[in-house]
Formats: structure tokens, C-alpha cells, sequence
């Protein structure tokens, strides 16, 4: 290792020590710090690591803490960058606080990646693996199309044309280019099949081969599922692993088979599953045994599933959801939806930059899937409460049964008045964020904030 | 319903980005309280536009990949949409759809894309910039204001016999020099607004089904309709 080196690493450590002990943070500007001192302190740190890089749209936060809970079942302690640290200084203090114990029976670092960072990280460090959860469209003002996304990634892979890519079977793109590396699928086969084509409004329906509109055998959601070319029989690869059935789901968990292994799984929506096998997949490929694998996504881990929370606020059971772009807001309305008890409805809406500054992208959740003649009580609110309303208005919503809140301590108010026990609240991420500091001003969040 | 209106999605299934597809929502919810209905049916690639079995279009934008493949499959519908433009056929044509109308527009990469040529306008590309954030024009012909989000590198420059959607108030428009937004071309209606732009401009939805109605039913008596009050969704 280089003095430089060395010396940023010790510099980052040190950093990290004191943010950690006085200020209680510091998930990057150690990383910042090191950084400054050598540019290419990643590659000294990152070295002796076998590395799996976790990345796409919609999941990864999920698929990274689900694959690290597995790995952890076999081999003791994993590194990983915590929750939304996914830029290259969160990855940078994920490594230089790492504390790697005797137990650890492999070196092993599971890092959430941004799309666009996966170039940048492989200058750095040799992936072992590659996942690729899918690729939506998501907050066009920031991220572009899901072309020049996949391209990005692509071009880290290419780097590391030893590294094995776990990819999304059932999503096209992901089949849409040769790549010299080894390629393990994985996806779903739990359906009859019958000839299909995806809603007008779905996303990257063309065949990357010859540009005519793909068709479906089954299909889980969006453009995911066992699709096909019906011009030039551009298709589905061969998968390794896949649900072979799903025996329950509910919106606080789905039971299901991969390769015929029953998992409970204890957060709801069939998103989530796509997330487990993924997990799944690498665990098989690191020869973890499939029970072993199982028991370790089957755990009911709050600290996993933190994503999803539910809060009781006085008498209701409200579950907190972040949405932020219509695949994933479309996956969230069909959970709610497995409800069997009556539930009422807030969506709160907000356009800062990290929520992406348009609001278009309502209109592409199906809200009008809603069964509004069902639901007693709706709720909008959040900055941009006018757009949602209105978007509420047109999916039908019942007029009598229409509430409208800008202030969010109203919105608070409002959801005490709600009729029934369940609650779900829906929100973009800075309103997540705001509707959790006042909860947690009234007490109503265990554990305060953290 | 008392009348019916046949609404051909242009390559629904290829340019659907930004939230577009809330222009057709918000034109059957209007529609419904004008006492009309609205048969929605996407025409892409294989199928065909015939300019007598529609009464009003919608044409989205998309990613350029599907846009370039849209660019060479909308030529063998180019006289019947034409035909149907210059029959005064309302369209409503938002971002890459607006562009396609025109003569061309260049890609990401410094190709030409041809258009369809029935309306007189060129789309340049710029380097390494987009216009994006809150856009608000003003529509002097109708004294309204319309509000939006912009999001396009293409810089379009209106020819002859179109005149702009509206004067920019604060934002970039179409190509962020001339203080234009936009085009209207007799019943075409063009901009790059996304939000989407009937969902905040209500009065514009109101206009364009009229124009549908009045075109197609040219005997009734469409007071009531003009009389509906838009309320405010922005």
C-alpha cells in the first residue's frame, strides 16, 4: 500500500471516529476526507475483498440488506454501505469502518451502487458479482433513460468481464446485449401461460433485436415476465432460479417457493420477492445451501425491513410507504390491496430535488386501480397536495369521502380522524422524512429517529 | 353518454414517458361532464392511421431510442395524418410527438430525425444541456396563462402559419431565444409542457374537446359545454 494511501486511510478512520463518537453520523464525509487525501484510496481498501455489486431502479436497498443477511447466515460478518449511501464516499467510510472479526469466515462486501456510480466504483475495485435488479423510469429530470442507464452499468461490467452478472430474467434489457461475462437469471414461473401484451403505458416493450413490440407468456408486473419476440423469437433466457409458486401474500408479508424452498418473507408486495431471489440467487451462488438460504430471508428482521414501516398513532395502525416512481407506486397500490381489513388512504406529495422536481410521474401510477368505493377515508397532502388531488379527482375518487391537507401537522390530525384501524400512508421521500421528525415530536416513533 | 369521441394514441405503447398519458385521463374526465365520451385506441407500429375513424389524437414523447423507431414507422401514416391536420383534425401533440409533426428534429448522437412535415417547424439539439424546471407562458389570443414542467434538449423554431401555444413568462420554451412555447396550427395543439399539461391547464383540455365536438357534430348545440367551469387545479 502506498504512503498515500495510508495515510487517507488513517486520516478517513479517524474522521470517522470522531463524527461517529461526537456528532453521531458521518455515513460519507469520512469517505469525502479520505478521498481528498488519494483519490484512489478505494482500490487500496477495497483489495482483499471478494465484492458484490448490488444496483438498478427499484430494490436495491432491499436485495443488499436481504443478500447480506444471507451471507451473514453462512459466513459471519459482511461489509456493506448502509442504507442510501450508494455514491462513491458512502462506499469509502462503508470500508474504512469495517471491522473484519476472527469469526468472518470470508472477506466478503455487499455494496449498494447507483446506477450511475457502477462506472465509477469498477475503476476502483474487481466486482465478483454483478446484480441487476431491473430498470425503470425513474426521476427523469435526474437519471435520463433507461438506455443510457443500462449503458453506464454496462461499461462498469466491462471492466470486469470475469465478474458473474446475477441479472433480472424476466426484464428484457437485461438480455439486450452479448456480454462476455457468465450470466445467472433469475425471475418468475409461477404462472399459466397465455399469449399477452403489457398495458399501452408500460416502459422498454420494444425487442432490443428487431424493434417490434415484445409479447409476454406471463407476466408479473410492468415490462417483467416471460416475454418474447413474436417477429424474430428474441426471448426469455433460461432460468437458473425462479418463484415456482406464491402460496400467500398479504401487505406485511408473501409466502412463497423458490426452486420449491418455502420462504416467508415478512414485508409485503411482489416487488419484494423479486428482491429475496435475487438474494436467493447469490447465496446459491456463493454455495450456501438453499434451507440455510431460506431461514435467513424467512427471519423477521426489523432492521431489514425498516423500509416499510408501521407506526401506531393512537389507535391507528398506520403504515408509512415511500413511493418515488410509477413501477414502484403501481407495485405499492396492488400490496394495499391484498388488505383484508377496510383501510383509509393519505398520499403526500412532495417535488424537491430528491424526490424529483416533476410531478408528471403520478400519472403514470394506476390510481385509478383503486377500489375508492371501498376505501372511507382519502387523504392528500404535502407540498404539492394540488397535484395530487387533482390526480385522485380524476382516478375517480369519491368526492364525499375527499380530504385535502397542506399542513403536515393537519395531515397528522386528519389521520386520527380516519374511520378505520388501518392506515396507509403513502409518500414521496422528503415528505417520508418531514412526516417522521413530527411523529417523532410527538413521540408517536419508538427508538426516536434513528 | 350523448356524444362519442374517437381517440387514437399515437405509439402509446413506444412514447409514454413523463406522465403524458395524463393528457388522455384529464380529457375523459372533462369530456364527462360535457356529457361526452371518449373510446381510446393506441395506434402503433402494424396498425394504421385512418383519418376518418378518429375525431381527435394524442402524441406523446419517449426516450430516443423509441422516438427514432417511431421516426421511420409514422412515415407510411404521414398523408392520412396529414390529410386529417390540414381537415382540421385536433391533435394535441406533447414533446417528441410535437417534434414529429415538424420537419425534423436532431438526436442525442447528431442525427436527423425526419418528422412527418405537416407542420413547418425544425428541431436543433443542444450540447450537453436540457431545459428543465417550471415553465409559465401567456396565451394573449385567449388571455390565459398556462403552467407546466419542461424537461427537452431540442430547440424548435416554428415556421410559417404556426403561431406559439404562448409568450414565455418565466422558463425556456421552445428554444429558449425567442420567447415562444409551444405551437398551434389550426387544430393542432404542440408544446413541450409535461406535468402533464391538461392536468394544470384545464382550459386548454376544454378548448381541444370542443374543437373535437364542433368538428364532428356540427349541428348541435354545445352551449352547456362552453359554459362548464373549470376550477383550478394548480
Amino acid at each position: 500500500m502506498s504512503f498515500k494511501s495510508s495515510l487517507a486511510i488513517t486520516v478517513g478512520k479517524s474522521s470517522r471516529w470522531f463524527l461517529h463518537k461526537f456528532l453521531h453520523g458521518g455515513t460519507s464525509l469520512p469517505g469525502k476526507i479520505a478521498l481528498k487525501l488519494d483519490p484512489d484510496v478505494l482500490k487500496a481498501l477495497a483489495k482483499d475483498y471478494e465484492i458484490i455489486v448490488i444496483t438498478g431502479t427499484n430494490g436495491k436497498t432491499l436485495t443488499t440488506a436481504l443478500t447480506v443477511k444471507v451471507l451473514e447466515k453462512a459466513f459471519g460478518h459482511v461489509l456493506t454501505n448502509p442504507s442510501g449511501s450508494n455514491m462513491k464516499q458512502g462506499i469509502v467510510t462503508a470500508f474504512l469502518s469495517d471491522h473484519v472479526s476472527k469469526k468472518s469466515k470470508r472477506k466478503l462486501a455487499v455494496l449498494e451502487t447507483d446506477e450511475a456510480n457502477v462506472p465509477i466504483i469498477c475503476q476502483y475495485v474487481s466486482p465478483k458479482y454483478f446484480v441487476l435488479t431491473n430498470l425503470f423510469r425513474d426521476q427523469m429530470d435526474r437519471y435520463g433513460e433507461i438506455y443510457t442507464t443500462y449503458d453506464k452499468i454496462l461499461a462498469g461490467i466491462a471492466l470486469h468481464p470475469k465478474a458473474t452478472v446475477i441479472a433480472n430474467g424476466d426484464a428484457p434489457i437485461f438480455n439486450s446485449k452479448n456480454l462476455p461475462n457468465r450470466v445467472v437469471y433469475y425471475g418468475f414461473d409461477n404462472q399459466a401461460e397465455q399469449d399477452q401484451l403489457a398495458p399501452a403505458n408500460t416502459d422498454g416493450l420494444l425487442c432490443p433485436k428487431c424493434h417490434h413490440i415484445l409479447h409476454f407468456k406471463a407476466r408479473t408486473y410492468s415490462n417483467l415476465g416471460k416475454y418474447f419476440c413474436p417477429n424474430c423469437g428474441f426471448m426469455r433466457p433460461e432460468l437458473t432460479h425462479y418463484v415456482s409458486h406464491i402460496d400467500q401474500q398479504t401487505p406485511q408479508s408473501s409466502t412463497f417457493e423458490i426452486d420449491d424452498q418455502q420462504i416467508t418473507l415478512h414485508i409485503g408486495g411482489t416487488y419484494n420477492i423479486y428482491n429475496a431471489l435475487a438474494a436467493y440467487t447469490v447465496g446459491q451462488e456463493l454455495g450456501i445451501a438453499k434451507d440455510t438460504i431460506a431461514k435467513a430471508l424467512s427471519d423477521n428482521d426489523e432492521k431489514v425491513f425498516g423500509r416499510q414501516e408501521v407506526i401506531q398513532l393512537d389507535d391507528k395502525e398506520v403504515t408509512l410507504i415511500l413511493v418515488k416512481n410509477p413501477v414502484g407506486l403501481d407495485q405499492v397500490l396492488e400490496m394495499i390491496k391484498t388488505d383484508t381489513e377496510p383501510f383509509s388512504l393519505a398520499v403526500l406529495l412532495n417535488a424537491n430535488y430528491a424526490d424529483g422536481i416533476d410531478t408528471s410521474w403520478i400519472w403514470d401510477g394506476q390510481f385509478e386501480s383503486l377500489p375508492f368505493d371501498q376505501i372511507p377515508y382519502v387523504l392528500t397532502g404535502g407540498e404539492r397536495f394540488k397535484d395530487i388531488t387533482f390526480r385522485l379527482r380524476v382516478a375517480g375518487v369519491n368526492e364525499e369521502k375527499f380530504y385535502q391537507e397542506e399542513k403536515l401537522s393537519d395531515v397528522v390530525n386528519s389521520i386520527k380522524q380516519m374511520p378505520t384501524r388501518h392506515v396507509y400512508v403513502l409518500a414521496t421521500y422528503t415528505a417520508v422524512l418531514q412526516l417522521r421528525k413530527l411523529l417523532n415530536e410527538q413521540g408517536y416513533l419508538k427508538g426516536g429517529m434513528d | 353518454m350523448k356524444y362519442q369521441l374517437k381517440l387514437a394514441h399515437l405509439y402509446g405503447d413506444l412514447l409514454n414517458t413523463y406522465g403524458d398519458i395524463g393528457n388522455i385521463l384529464v380529457l375523459q374526465y372533462y369530456a364527462k361532464q360535457m356529457d361526452t365520451d371518449i373510446d381510446v385506441k393506441v395506434v402503433s407500429l402494424e396498425q394504421d392511421f385512418k383519418k376518418d375513424a378518429f375525431d381527435l389524437a394524442f402524441f406523446g414523447g419517449g426516450q430516443d431510442f423509441e422516438q427514432a423507431i417511431v421516426s421511420k414507422d409514422i412515415q407510411r401514416m404521414k398523408n392520412e395524418l396529414t390529410a386529417f391536420i390540414e381537415d382540421d383534425g385536433p391533435i394535441l401533440a406533447i414533446c417528441g410527438g410535437y417534434q414529429l409533426l415538424g420537419h425534423y428534429y436532431i438526436g442525442a448522437h447528431g442525427e436527423k430525425i425526419e418528422g412527418i412535415h405537416a407542420l413547418d417547424h425544425y428541431t436543433k439539439s443542444q450540447d450537453h444541456n436540457r431545459f428543465i424546471g417550471d415553465i409559465t407562458i401567456k396565451n394573449e389570443e385567449f388571455n390565459e396563462t398556462y403552467h407546466g414542467f419542461e424537461n427537452h434538449n431540442g430547440m424548435t423554431f416554428l415556421g410559417k402559419g404556426e403561431r406559439p401555444l404562448g409568450t414565455v413568462i418565466s422558463g425556456h420554451g421552445n428554444n429558449g431565444q425567442d420567447q415562444t412555447e409551444g405551437a398551434i396550427y389550426k387544430n393542432v395543439w404542440c408544446s413541450y409542457f409535461h406535468g402533464p399539461i391538461l392536468a394544470r391547464n384545464g382550459l386548454l383540455a376544454k378548448r381541444i374537446l370542443l374543437a373535437a365536438l364542433k368538428r364532428k357534430y356540427p349541428q348541435a348545440d354545445f352551449s352547456k359545454q362552453e359554459a362548464l367551469i373549470i376550477k383550478p387545479t394548480y
